[in-house]
């Protein structure tokens, strides 16, 4: 007959065992191999979760015994690392909660308090400097690991002092207590040295991030330099980095920023937001060319992540992602998708010189978004404006670079889509509120007539750069006749009136200044064309129109003097020069859409050779 | 007691028994039976048979059913249905039990009867025999057809569980909990599970079959088996806890756990269900039941509202079916008119007014193989578009490429926009080689001077059974800087005029001037100060070796004992050096010379017990001799530790936390640590190169070494990677190969255009003499010079082609080409040597 005494230890030992060859098993096939297939994993995960369970389960099926309490302490810590490793937080802080009261129901404290905070430090304070100690701690590890992970960065912030010391006497006292590695002890399933490493850096990572997005840069800077002397993985060393030019960035010292996104990208350089955020100040500082740098390596960056995303780690416990998924730090780390960048560098490559490069983004843009229409996948690109704008800009671009050709190529294609969409008339109404970037429904009829519009307005720009000028001027009459299909109704208390366009008051960005300068601009070609063609009687009824209309216009300024001149009225053509040479732009060209810009109206008059002109005129 | 229906099942049909008084005269009390079979066509039980007996005759006699169960009789090998009726007079004190068993016929007949003084309350039980088991007041008694009378199980038991195997797979026994009184003293073992063979009447170890914190909270048991086996026991058992739980136990080990639903379980049943394996039927209080596969332990499904639950083989088809007789409202006749007859696998017939909820086990396993099915589809539609989307990339990167092969084979220079070349975000700093060159220009200019190195300090130090002798030196080596330095030791050996020169090795170190060094945690100090400017010159403690002066310790270490032939030693000790001509000139001639330092006397009467480094924290002369010393006695290795996923975090730090380390005032880039021990001093020096890489440089004995990078190991993160280096990365060295191959081209081009050039200047001054005329087309002589002045243009053009050079000048220029094509090739062979093979 066996000993009496060792009866509750062969029990506890046999549990021992199985939890110890658990352990083991799970650390072999951590080291072993890493599963390719993604729904592995999670199987994998949700297999060991549910055997450390059971272990569980069956320790706690019998009453607490005061032998078994660091065991089952032990196999509570390993079943709650699966259960928070497969995002179960609430059922992991329950178990955590439940089982710890019930383990210390040995030690004779039944501590009921509500408040989780409250609750911990009493049962530090009734554990004491036992060896259950240990285990508490390292259970409290993983309640902190909870509260990162469910975003409740109060409670850390209430409890940091505690943890900060406890978790120095945790990381000095496992150095030295290595040495017993009987099988009596239990083992851990993550390494509670690690973990604690992990918590830390990610708990400041998250601070640093509610900080920065509170506006508080200078406390989040602090405590992110803190940070950086911590052990941690590359990925969030990277972001660290981030977030301190972040930091920087808001409290005004762009040139310290970007030398922190660069540290962020040579330590990561999967690390696409750094690039992103340099970029940004880039176009804040006003650097154009840096900035197009930055944006066709970002394009090109995505492209490749995007490809390459097939790295998929072993089974990991405890991920730095799970463990920051807090909405400030991932709206910090948001990027713009790839097709967003590519447009951005397009218009960016077009309006600042580099229109051949421009062009050359416009298509493979055009040509990706085909792609994925004919793969059938729905590309959710909703900051892309949409696919007869970017027609247009495209087409603009061309123009600018010589290509009239392909640019007519696309606007034909507009107009042929949008051809059925055409309203009759269209009344529109005055609206205050609305905005600039509304996205624009297909079947909103103003869109499609703009777009329509805007089509024939570059047709007939492209057959004026060829030298057509009666099919520059058939076309320049269709987008005329387009736009006068507009009516604008003004809402005044009481009663409605009609009233023409010519009579509103515009304002930035609405449809109604996009309708006036698409109308100065078609104007403005057509009296050109005709001056061209020697109708200098139409022409000048053309160009006063647009003068009218939009009298930011230069060029259509200064070819009605010419055409005042031609016909002998100097007096009046110099008058006319004069006051377009006076007008003084307000600075509201940003706004317009690309392929309203002014630099492709045709033929330019020389200004110098007018001003002699006028000189000329005045000593007569 | 609650006047429930006694049910059971026996050998396919359900027996009821009841007490009723007599309808006739009210005296006699009579014990009723009806057995009722299950008639398939009509999915109903239709009465088999009934009968009475009468059990007392007395008005005042107040009879009950106490238990009825199937049991063997061993004696006739059948089984049986038993059936244990209490009768109690008013007036009496005494309880007289009997039981009755039902026979073939049909008819009810006593086998045992029995008298107690108290009721029996606890743990009675029905055993084959039969015999009748119960337990009162710690002690279990028991009584059968063989014993005849009442007995009393030797030992005391309480929290009693009585066992009986099912299948004939054992004996009967009795598991309880006994108290040790005085046995033991720990607090924590004053009890005990034993058991007890009722037949054989031996007691056993009751851990063989539950363990010991089970017994208090088993509320029942199921024996699958209980044998002796070459004198040990082997068991199978189920039990249902108070927590809830259904355990299942081989050989006292726990094998599976299933949580259950309800609480008080009363009864567990076993039921064959055939080819689909075994259930557990657990009834519980309450009314509820559930039924728990075997294999797996999970539940296969639960009801509620059921007043007895019966496994037997209803339909006659082989195999067993659990019979769920449902509680109603009103209805007490023994028809079972609700009920639900299955067994889990597919066969179910059911009378009821409502449904319950049957989770059929075959539907989920459908759904899991569906959910698999699914998820491996949905897996490798993943990889498939992951390929996909790899080939795409890997034709934009060859489409790329191939637009730069073409570019350059069609001599197109790719068009590349000013930004681009200026680069946007230096991932690098450039690396200034100008620097470099600036000194070496410097060192060629300084005249040659060759003067000899000076000594400053000559020491000696020993340890055990090793003699250190050490130098300080101090040396211009502006212009010719010390290439191989070495020591050599000489004694005298007292009778012959030569002195033996004794087998030493020597080491050189490099003494920096005292600066206040900046530690390694400059990196993290100044991330946000402002960064240094790109083109900054280099970090003066990289670099040892300061332009004019240089301070050298030479050392040399020896063995002891072949010094020790006489009491008193002298040595002379020599240093050994060679001049180069210029820094980075392999081939010019080395200048050999010889400097004798000093003498070095050794006493074997002295005290030889000398520890170096007592004090590392005092800052003088003899603190830095101790540490050179040791340097040249410990053997040295470096580490290179890499670390690619993970930063490093402050190992300096960890490294001075740790028990006994002291930092070397003298030179405070070393740490000393002293672990217990003779030979245990160890010297380490950390230096961290980036947050992801470092290197560790350690002199001490191999042992320590090796302990120290154990526990290094332990610290650092899993995926770290330490290798060991030769020696400490010096920029110099590597920077001798690329100024070397610098030099080369520089040189090429330098000359090459110096000669063509000369070249041009004396076209161009012909040129200018001639083109004075313009020749007039018209005439023939106009014509004639035409022709002339083309011919000389196209023999011009063809001079500029292949040039005529000045032959000596080609000379020198392919002589200094090789030269220095010779020192690259040197160059590149140290370098080789040095990276490879080393």
């Amino acid at each position: 007959m066996s000993n009496k005494t060792c009866q509750p230890i062969s029990l506890l030992g046999k549990w021992v065992q199985e939890n110890n060859e658990l352990v083991n098993k799970w650390k072999l096939q951590e080291i072993g191999g890493n599963t390719s297939i993604p729904g592995q994993n999670q199987t994998c995960l949700r297999g060991w979760s549910s055997e450390f369970n059971k272990l569980l389960r069956k320790i706690q099926g019998v009453p607490p015994l005061a032998d078994h309490t660091q065991l089952e302490l032990s196999v509570l810590y390993n079943a709650c690392v699966c259960a928070i490793s497969q995002s179960q937080f609430t059922e992991a802080e329950l178990l955590l909660l439940q089982s710890t009261e019930r383990a210390l129901q040995m030690t004779g404290n039944n501590t009921l308090a509500s408040d989780p905070n409250v609750f911990w430090r009493e049962v530090l304070k009734s554990v004491g400097n036992t060896a259950l100690n240990v285990c508490i701690v390292h259970l409290l590890c993983l309640q902190w690991a909870i509260w990162l992970a469910t975003c409740q960065l109060n409670m850390i912030n209430d409890s940091q002092m505690d943890l900060s010391s406890l978790f120095e006497t945790l990381g000095d006292g496992l150095g030295n207590n290595r040495r017993s590695e009987s099988s009596e002890i239990p083992l851990l399933l993550m390494d509670t040295r690690k973990l604690v490493e992990l918590l830390q850096i990610c708990t400041l990572i998250a601070q640093g991030a509610e900080r920065l997005s509170e506006g508080q840069s200078s406390e989040a800077l602090t405590g992110l330099q803190a940070a950086l002397s911590l052990a941690a993985p590359r990925n969030l060393i990277a972001y660290i980095h981030l977030l301190s030019g972040s930091c920087l960035a808001q409290m005004g010292r762009p040139q310290m920023a970007l030398q922190c996104y660069r540290n962020a990208l040579e330590t990561d350089s999967q690390c696409v937001c750094a690039l992103y955020q340099s970029m940004l100040i880039y176009r804040l500082l006003g650097n154009t060319q840096a900035e197009i740098e930055a944006l066709r390596l970002l394009h090109s960056t995505l492209i490749l992540t995007s490809a390459t995303e097939s790295a998929l780690s072993s089974v990991q416990l405890l991920s730095p992602s799970l463990l920051l998924p807090s909405q400030s730090l991932s709206s910090l780390l948001s990027v713009p998708s790839a097709l967003s960048v590519l447009h951005e560098l397009a218009m960016r490559c077009v309006l600042h010189g580099r229109v051949s490069e421009g062009v050359e983004h416009y298509l493979d843009l055009l040509a990706t978004l085909h792609s994925e229409d004919q793969h059938g996948v729905k590309a959710e690109v909703p900051l892309l404006p949409r696919l007869p704008e970017l027609y247009l800009e495209a087409g603009a671009a061309l123009l600018m670079s010589r290509l009239p050709a392909d640019c007519m190529v696309l606007c034909d294609e507009v107009i042929s889509k949008t051809l059925e969409l055409l309203p009759e008339k269209l009344i529109l109404e005055h609206q205050e509120e609305r905005g600039e970037s509304e996205t624009r429904d297909v079947n909103d009829s103003v869109a499609v007539l703009l777009w329509a519009g805007a089509a024939y307005l570059l047709q007939g720009q492209c057959y004026a750069h060829l030298k057509d000028w009666k099919q520059a001027v058939t076309h320049y009459t269709r987008c005329i006749n387009l736009v006068v299909k507009v009516c604008f109704k003004k809402r005044v208390t009481g009663f409605q009136s009609q009233i023409s366009s010519a009579d509103m008051v515009v304002k930035n960005g609405t449809d109604l200044c996009i309708l006036k300068k698409l109308k100065g601009l078609s104007l403005a070609g057509r009296g050109i064309s005709f001056t061209q063609t020697d109708k200098l009687k139409e022409a000048l009824r053309d160009l006063q129109l647009s003068v009218q209309t939009s009298p930011e216009c230069v060029g259509a300024g200064l070819w009605c003097g010419e055409v005042l001149w031609r016909l002998g009225r100097r007096q009046e053509a110099a008058a006319c020069w004069e006051k377009t040479w006076s007008f003084n732009k307000e600075s509201s060209f940003e706004v317009l859409p690309l392929y309203l810009q002014e630099a492709l109206s045709g033929p330019l008059l020389d200004t110098m050779e007018l001003r002699q002109r006028v000189q000329g005129l005045g000593l007569t | 007691m609650q006047r429930t229906t006694h049910r059971l099942s026996f050998l396919g049909k359900i027996i009821t028994f009841d007490c009723k008084r007599g309808t006739v005269d009210g005296e006699r009390s009579e014990l009723i039976f009806s057995s009722l079979l299950f008639e398939r066509e009509n999915n109903r039980f239709v009465k088999a048979a009934d009968g009475a007996v009468v059990v007392s005759r007395k008005r005042t006699t107040h009879v009950d059913i106490v238990k009825c169960k199937c049991a063997i009789d061993v004696q006739k090998r059948v089984a049986a249905v038993y059936v244990l009726v209490k009768k109690k007079n008013e007036k009496g004190e005494n309880f007289h039990y009997s039981l009755h068993t039902l026979s073939r016929s049909n008819r009810l007949e006593p086998c045992i009867e029995f008298k107690l003084p108290y009721e029996m309350r606890e743990n009675v039980c029905i055993l084959q025999g039969p015999t009748v088991l119960w337990s009162q007041a710690g002690n279990v008694f028991y009584t059968s057809v063989q014993a005849g009378e009442v007995r009393l199980i030797p030992i005391q038991l309480s929290s009693c569980v009585v066992g009986q195997p099912s299948f004939h797979k054992g004996q009967v026994f009795v598991l309880g909990v006994q108290n040790l009184s005085e046995q033991c003293q720990n607090n924590q073992c004053t009890s005990q599970t034993l058991g007890y063979f009722v037949d054989g009447g031996h007691v056993f170890d009751g851990d063989m079959i539950l363990p010991h914190p089970y017994i208090f909270i088993t509320q029942c048991i199921l024996v699958i088996s209980a044998e002796e086996e070459q004198g040990v026991l082997k068991s199978a058992v189920v039990v249902a806890t108070s927590n809830q739980q259904l355990v299942y136990f081989e050989n006292g080990i726990i094998k599976d756990i299933c949580q259950l639903p309800f609480e008080g379980p009363e009864d567990i049943q076993m039921v064959n269900t055939g080819r689909n394996g075994w259930l557990f039927v657990i009834f519980f209080q309450q009314g509820h039941v559930c039924a728990v596969w075997k294999e797996t332990f999970q539940i296969a499904s639960h009801w509620s509202g059921i007043s007895s639950v019966h496994v037997d083989d209803f339909l006659g088809c082989g195999t067993d079916q659990i019979l769920l007789a449902f509680k109603d409202k009103g209805v007490t006749g023994p028809l079972l008119d609700h009920f639900f007859l299955t067994d889990l696998c597919g066969i179910s017939y059911s009378v009821m007014h409502y449904a319950t909820e049957v989770i059929l086990t075959f539907q989920q396993n459908y759904l899991f193989t569906l959910q698999a099915l699914e998820s491996r589809l949905q897996n490798g539609l993943g990889v498939l578009q992951e390929l996909q989307r790899e080939v795409r990339v890997k034709e934009r990167v060859v489409q790329e490429s191939v637009q730069a092969l073409t570019d350059v084979v069609s001599g197109r220079e790719t068009v590349l926009s000013q930004p681009e070349q200026e680069g946007l975000i230096a991932l690098w700093d450039c690396d200034d080689g100008s620097e470099g060159e600036a000194l070496d220009d410097k060192m060629q200019n300084m005249p040659a001077e060759s003067s000899k190195p000076q000594v400053d300090k000559l020491w000696h130090r020993i340890t055990e059974d090793q003699l250190v002798v050490g130098v300080i030196l101090t040396t211009d080596s502006s212009s010719q800087p010390l290439a191989s330095v070495s020591l050599s030791i000489l004694t005298e050996t007292g009778q012959s005029s030569t002195p033996a020169v004794i087998q030493t090795q020597s080491q050189v170190f490099w003494l920096p001037e005292p600066c206040p060094s900046s530690s390694s945690s400059s990196s993290s100090a100044s991330t946000f100060s402002e960064p240094a400017a790109k083109r900054s010159k280099q970090h003066n403690a990289g670099r040892l070796c300061d332009l004019n002066t240089c301070r050298l310790a030479v050392t040399a270490v020896t063995r002891l004992t072949p010094l020790l032939n006489s009491g008193c030693v002298k040595c002379c000790v020599m240093l050994h050096y060679i001049r180069r001509q210029d820094a980075v000139s392999l081939v010019s001639n080395p200048t050999l010379g010889t400097l004798h330092c000093g003498q070095v006397s050794l006493d074997i009467h002295n005290d030889f017990q000398t520890v170096l480094l007592k004090n590392p924290e005092h800052k003088t002369d003899e603190v830095k001799e101790d540490l050179l010393s040791l340097l040249t006695l410990l053997d040295h290795w470096v580490f290179h530790i890499d670390s690619p996923d993970h930063s490093l975090g402050d190992i300096d730090s960890w490294i001075q936390k740790r028990v006994g380390s002291k930092r070397i005032e003298v030179c405070p880039q070393y740490l000393l640590l002293n672990s217990s021990g003779p030979s245990a001093l160890m010297l380490l020096h950390w230096h961290q190169i980036t947050p992801f890489q470092g290197e560790l440089s350690v002199h001490s004995s191999q042992l320590q070494m090796l302990l120290f990078l154990k526990s290094l190991l332990a610290y650092l993160p899993v995926s770290c990677a330490i290798q060991p280096a030769k020696a400490t990365r010096r920029q110099g060295e590597a920077q001798l190969f690329s100024l070397a191959l610098e030099k080369e081209v520089v040189s090429l081009r330098d000359s090459v255009s110096l000669l063509l050039c000369e070249k041009d200047e004396e076209e161009e001054k012909r040129k200018s003499l001639e083109h004075n005329e313009t020749p007039m087309l018209g005439s023939v002589e106009g014509l004639q010079r035409c022709r002339e002045s083309w011919q000389q243009d196209v023999e011009r053009s063809k001079m500029k082609l292949s040039p005529m050079l000045n032959l000596g000048r080609y000379r020198s220029l392919t002589q200094s080409m090789s030269k220095d094509q010779l020192y690259g090739d040197l160059a590149t062979l140290l370098e080789i040597q040095r990276t490879l093979l080393s």
